[in-house]
């Protein structure tokens, strides 16, 4: 101490260290005292004993409720063989006006021949995850056929519909991103939208100007902090064809916003992919962004 | 003297492995009684290690057991005594130059950015349109950084396309890069390699055989997509058949079918819990359950794996505290495990989970994507792996993509369970059921394995998928690898530990003509890069032998023996 005060060259005073040091180790003293109480607070709130009488005295709920015996789902009518333009439904015949086979490609046999011949090549399943020896020539081909069918760099397969568009979602948007959503998207979208965590905004079915509003909005809160609109990425996500309501979605409308916002815009188009279209290629002479996507972060696939 | 007790010790616990071990010992190995019941002394056989160090108490467990008259003997031994599962640790040292090179890896990866970005390298990652410059970009820096200059110098293990049956053996298409992996060029050649990468653990990916000739017969009965959602037209003819085949393999009540193995998981949790619930999650669950999990909305708790203790502390705190947010009592707690960790390749620990559940009125579910099929002495899964009742587990979930050759997912439980997901789950209103030709390679395979064809060949394939799996992992432990997971499970992970041996032995391997899997970060934790082994039923023991020993060949290149417990089945003679 005495060497130190000698080398910075101010006054030695024992009463002064003393009475710091006392200081010191009263604050850490009582830090510690007070980490202490609270986590003695936490883990003290309730002893085993007192524990073992609320376990006891919990009931659950059982996991499931009671399904009425009659409910239509339960007990479902089955359309014998293939559902073609006519089915059979405990032996009456039936004009088919439920199922979406809208290109009438069911019982085609030269489609049914081709499948005959690839379970014989390469069995039924594929055994693994597209990462480990689960991806057959076969998908790469129909990935680069679909890719070239759309016009677009890159597409990707999934082999669930309902899952592909609720799993691209979250793939690309994160929390804190931001998603404009029509109120009208199908149940698998909103899972998508659920799953990503992002803000959701929804405009009113097909009402472009609710949707202007709303990147009007987010580009005056952008203003007020530029810094953090630099990581927000925004999203459009809309349907083709609506299952919900049978429209079409404004597309062109869409467009215009998504170069004038910088918002990059979602397609499903599960229902219009194939109908709609001088050629089938859904709503899209200008296309965006479809379901089928590229692998992930490897390449990006945009189109105008 | 030590060193005695210890040897002693050690044979003492492979005796109780339910292996093939041939040791000079005479001594008539005691059975073990009933099966344990307090969760307390199957969480002591969870660790090898502990087992084989802690020799006071197994000799005191020794001592209380009772000789009991009834022998209850599967392929894997007795069901009282299943092999534990292992997670051998090694030494801080490794672990601290896996992290040198991960660092090292980075440092040359920021180097190449930077060459790359100054114009050095011509850069050929995937840009955007010239005229989206202006948008936020799409992916956020790590990600993108990662995937440019990290993943891409491997990209050639991953993702490699087969043009065959996924067999014992599968034909891989050839593919060459001439510019570091981002562009592949097919030359039309194709290579046989003995396939240890792919989930046909009882050998049904088959393209030819009663199911592919029931499957193309499906195609002229039933077409090949019945173009409508569940509830519109109703299930297809042959997934209801599928259905009620596979509550009766399970025996239980009722069973339905959903196309998609992942969808089955993260679209039907949803419908059993919600946010007044709790789900207790086992650390290594699957994504497809989190994404369950996060889809529900309900709370959710991690337990540390496979550990009973933690589980239960989980248990009594969330019973007693309630939802500390709402500081409401939970109305129901779901505890979600799986069979067979795919990336552990451990059991999970059933009956002390069924006990816990019990004492706690929680209730289970149970996801055998992998173990259905390929666990249990009639290929049940692990619930009769291990003797339970699947009365006990609530639901129980599973895949028919593994075992089964095929595709899709059922959820099994009693009728009222069932009843609730055919009416809730949104997969009836908004997805299209099973096609035709899958569900009847299910509903054939199934069959085989029930031995509903008249013949044993189902028996004869989940007993060699057992011997073959004993067999393989035995043989890895004594070259001196670090194989994680129980004995019994075909899932078979064996450590390497540092990222850049990944490449070294996808490639490898490659050249020696086989397939097998390797995983890294982000897929595994980042000291703990592995090479997956999928044991076959279908394999041979001469392609077994073969694999075996060209990694053992490259155990010895790289160093990557990293196991001190190898002298414990030095001397063990392990038969197929």
């Amino acid at each position: 101490m005495v060497f130190l005060s000698i080398m910075f060259g101010f006054e030695f005073s024992w009463f002064h260290y003393s009475l710091e040091a006392i200081l010191i180790a009263t604050l850490i003293f009582m830090l510690m005292k007070s980490r202490k109480q609270k986590k003695e607070k936490l883990s003290k709130r309730l002893t085993e004993k007192q524990k073992d009488e609320l376990i006891a005295e919990w009931e659950p709920e059982p996991l499931v409720p009671e399904t009425p015996q009659d409910h239509p789902v339960l007990n479902p009518k089955f359309a014998d063989g293939k559902m073609t333009k006519e089915v059979s439904i405990d032996g009456k015949q039936y004009l088919n006006l439920a199922s979406t086979n809208f290109l009438s490609f069911i019982g085609l046999k030269r489609i049914e021949e081709r499948a005959k011949s690839t379970i014989f090549k390469y069995g039924v399943g594929s055994c693994g995850p597209r990462g480990f020896y689960g991806t057959v020539d076969v998908h790469l081909d129909l990935e680069k056929e679909l890719a070239n069918f759309m016009g677009c760099e890159e597409a990707v397969l999934y082999s669930y519909g309902f899952a592909t568009v609720s799993s691209a979602i979250p793939a690309y948007a994160k929390k804190g991103d931001i998603i404009f959503v029509d109120e009208g998207v199908n149940f698998a979208i909103q899972k998508g939208l659920q799953a990503s965590r992002s803000r959701i905004e929804f405009f009113k079915h097909n009402d472009m100007e609710d949707l202007e509003r709303l990147l009007k909005e987010q580009d005056q809160r952008d203003q007020k902090d530029l810094k953090k609109a630099k990581n927000i990425r925004r999203f459009i996500v809309v349907e083709g064809l609506y299952v919900n309501h049978a429209d079409l979605c404004p597309l062109s409308k869409i467009i215009e916003f998504k170069w004038k916002y910088k918002v990059r815009v979602f397609i499903d188009e599960s229902w219009s992919f194939g109908v709609i279209g001088k050629t089938g290629r859904g709503q899209l002479n200008y296309f965006i962004f479809c379901l089928l996507f590229t692998k992930p972060a490897l390449i990006n696939y945009f189109d105008t | 003297m030590e060193t005695e007790t210890k040897t002693s010790a050690a044979f003492r616990f492979l005796q109780k492995l339910p292996i093939r071990l041939t040791l000079d010992n005479n001594e008539k190995i005691k059975k073990r009684g009933k099966s344990k019941k307090t969760n307390k002394k199957l969480a002591e056989r969870t660790h090898i290690l502990e087992c084989a160090n802690n020799h006071s108490e197994s000799e005191e467990e020794e001592e209380e057991e009772v000789l009991v008259e009834k022998k209850n003997v599967d392929i894997y031994g007795e069901v009282g005594n299943r092999a534990p599962n292992e997670f051998e640790k090694i030494d801080k040292l490794t672990t601290l130059s896996v992290y040198f090179a991960w660092f090292m890896l980075f440092v040359f990866a920021h180097i190449r950015e930077y060459v790359t970005r100054f114009g050095f390298v011509k850069d050929l990652s995937s840009k955007e349109n010239k005229k989206m410059k202006n948008f936020v970009p799409l992916f956020s820096d790590f990600e993108a950084f990662y995937q440019r200059n990290c993943y891409i110098k491997v990209r050639d293990v991953f993702e490699r396309p087969i043009c065959s049956v996924p067999g014992a053996t599968v034909n891989l298409v050839d593919r060459v890069s001439h510019d570091g992996n981002w562009t592949y060029e097919y030359p039309g050649t194709k290579t046989n390699v003995i396939n240890v990468g792919s989930y046909n653990y009882l050998g049904f990916a088959q393209s030819s055989g009663p199911c592919a000739d029931a499957s193309a017969k499906s195609i002229d009965e039933e077409g090949l997509s019945c173009c409508t959602t569940v509830h519109e037209s109703g299930r297809s003819v042959s997934q209801a058949k599928l259905e009620s085949l596979v509550a009766e393999f399970l025996g239980v009540e009722d069973a339905i079918c959903f196309s998609m193995g992942f969808a089955t998981n993260s679209m039907n949790a949803p419908c059993l819990v919600d946010k007044h619930s709790l789900i207790i999650s086992d650390k290594y669950n699957h994504a497809s359950l989190i994404l369950g999990c996060r889809l529900s909305g309900a709370s959710t708790k991690v337990f540390e794996h496979n550990d009973m203790d933690s589980l239960e502390r989980i248990l009594r705190d969330a019973i007693a505290y309630g939802n500390p947010k709402t500081h409401r009592p939970y109305k129901k707690i779901l505890i979600i495990v799986e069979g067979i960790y795919s990336m552990e390749g451990s059991i999970c620990n059933l009956p002390g989970i069924i006990a816990l559940k019990k004492k706690y009125k929680a209730y289970l579910y149970l996801d055998e994507a992998h173990s259905i099929g390929a666990m249990g002495k009639t290929g049940k899964g692990v619930v009769e792996y291990w003797g339970c009742d699947p009365k006990d587990v609530d639901i129980l979930m599973g895949t028919f993509t593994k075992s089964f050759g095929a595709a899709g997912g059922y959820i099994a439980g009693s009728k009222r369970t069932i009843d609730h997901l055919r009416v809730a789950s949104p997969t009836g209103y908004y997805s299209s059921p099973m096609s035709p030709p899958i569900a009847q390679q299910i509903y054939t395979s199934m069959s085989i394995i029930m031995g509903k064809d008249g013949t044993n060949d189902g028996a004869s394939r989940i007993e060699r998928l057992a011997r073959n799996s004993h067999y393989f992992r035995m043989k890895l432990k004594q070259n001196g690898f670090i194989v994680y997971g129980s004995n019994d499970s075909p899932v078979v992970p064996m450590l390497i530990y540092y990222p850049t041996m990944c490449g070294f032995y996808g490639r490898e391997m490659l050249k020696k003509r086989i397939g097998c899997v390797v995983v890294s970060f982000p897929a595994t934790h980042m000291t703990e890069g592995r090479v997956r082994f999928c044991i076959s039923a279908a394999h041979t023991k001469e392609q077994l032998d073969y694999v075996l020993e060209a990694v053992d060949e490259l155990g010895s290149i790289s160093r990557s023996k990293f196991s001190k417990q190898s002298h414990v089945y030095k001397n063990a003679k392990i038969e197929w």
